[in-house]
């Protein structure tokens, strides 16, 4: 089977959320997941050994043009932007914010869209802003899979509700069906 | 290959004849997201651009300077400050000299971090300071040494934990003023950084991928955070070369947080957590 590609962004109110996912995919899950989440700029160290306590996957922060490996989670760093390259590998970037956001949803989303097509699902969850919109749109054009958490349930809607209004989300799905989802992609 | 990457091709082509810079070993995503920005900034298109770095010697200086990245803060990432406070300079306390290099120096900033960490570890006399960057402006904002204060207070609390505080025994805390280096300007909006710190450095404009031989010396440490990773990783390894060929034996080469040698050059430096030593030839 082809590789898979999974992308989740979230911001204000998708911690929990994000654990819930991590905790639930099985360890031989095969996929590699990215995590662009916005985080408090103080904040610049532990989210990678909060997010490990729950997670059944390996997580870390790419270094660099690090190569990327199946079965892992990668955790986009605080303070730069998190790109792909062709040859499956990372690049970051300290350019400045993109929506007072850095790590930018958009621009991880964009750059994952055209490097992995139609072998990447990009999943929004709950957050306070219109980044990942934009970046949605483009993981539809280049035949990507879009997913989002119904606004219903997020602590806060305005980044569904964006995505929502900007482009065609293949799947509105509670958490616990996002989970079951990403369990068979 | 699409269009647009076809034209950014053509652009780095045209650039590289008909210029002094070369950005092919640049990371084509990060440089196509920069050139963007320079056609919005102008409101041009890309073949308008590419067309007027042909003959416009001027507007490719400044539109250099907008495709070169700039973010920096005082004591960035206060974890790799610490080790260069514990770990790296009191290795040279008995050296008569110790010659720094910044590479891809920006706005000083971090500059001004290591002038502070080796006047506080009584070097700063014996430093011999370079700083170099592509980019003319920035280098005026580091020799004057003024930022803004309104959005950076992380600078003062990288400052507490670099220079006040210490990781290794939390009783040991050092006191130390802002006002003996800096000095806050609250109506002005400015935090700048004080005379004395200033004639330490002699501040170099250089095109770094050039990896031209331009110092008589080599180095006891060099600095170069956040540049490597605008280039792709052919032109990365030739960095290290070059580094490499400007450090002494033993030498130290501080790199950015989420940096790392990858490649051939690897094997010839010794990892050391937030740091790298050049190994014995």
């Amino acid at each position: 089977m082809a590789q898979k590609y999974v992308i989740i962004g979230g911001s204000a109110g998708s911690f929990q959320s994000i654990t819930e996912i991590l905790s639930e995919l099985p360890k031989n899950y095969d996929a590699t997941v990215f995590l662009c989440l916005h985080r408090l700029k103080h904040v610049r160290t532990g989210f990678v050994e909060a997010l490990s306590i729950k997670s059944k996957l390996p997580i870390s922060e790419p270094i660099d043009k690090e190569f990327i490996k199946n079965g892992r989670v990668y955790l986009a760093p605080a303070n730069y932007h998190m790109y792909f390259e062709l040859g499956n590998s990372f690049s970051l970037s300290t350019e400045t914010a993109v929506n007072h956001s850095r790590p930018s949803i958009d621009l991880s989303f964009e750059s994952a869209a055209y490097i992995f097509r139609e072998k990447l699902t990009a999943v929004l969850l709950s957050g306070a802003n219109r980044d990942g919109a934009h970046g949605m749109k483009i993981v539809n054009k280049y035949g990507g899979s879009t997913v989002v958490q119904d606004p219903e349930e997020c602590q806060v809607k305005t980044m569904t509700t964006s995505a929502i209004a900007v482009t065609k989300i293949n799947h509105i799905l509670y958490l616990k069906d996002i989970i079951k989802h990403l369990k068979k992609i | 290959m699409d269009l647009i990457n076809k034209k950014i091709q053509l652009l780095i082509d045209t650039l590289k004849v008909s210029s002094d810079y070369d950005f092919s070993g640049y990371s084509i995503k990060s440089f196509t997201r920069r050139v963007a920005k320079v056609l919005e900034t102008y409101n041009i298109d890309l073949d308008t651009l590419t067309r007027r770095v042909q003959y416009d010697v001027v507007f490719v200086e400044n539109v250099v300077k907008e495709i070169t990245v700039n973010t920096t803060e005082l004591f960035r990432n206060p974890q790799s400050w610490q080790a260069i406070k514990y770990r790296i300079l009191p290795k040279f306390e008995n050296q008569k000299t110790i010659n720094i290099w910044h590479a891809g120096c920006s706005t000083g900033q971090e500059v001004y971090s290591m002038l502070i960490l080796l006047n506080e570890l009584k070097m700063l006399d014996k430093a011999r300071i370079f700083a170099s960057d592509i980019n003319e402006d920035v280098i005026k904002t580091a020799k004057k040494g003024i930022y803004v204060y309104r959005f950076n207070m992380t600078y003062l609390d990288n400052f507490d934990k670099v220079i006040r505080q210490n990781p290794y025994n939390f009783e040991h805390y050092k006191n130390v003023p802002y006002s003996d280096y800096l000095i806050i300007d609250k109506e002005k909006d400015t935090i700048s950084a004080k005379d004395f710190l200033k004639n330490r450095v002699t501040y170099i404009k250089q095109n770094l991928v050039k990896r031209e031989q331009i110092f008589k010396t080599q180095f006891d440490i060099i600095f170069c955070r956040n540049v490597l990773i605008y280039f792709k990783q052919e032109l990365q390894t030739q960095m290290y070369r070059y580094f490499y060929q400007n450090l002494k034996n033993n030498g130290f080469l501080i790199l950015g947080y989420h940096e790392s040698i990858l490649g051939q050059q690897a094997q010839r430096f010794n990892r050391k957590g937030l740091y790298y030593t050049k190994k014995l030839v």
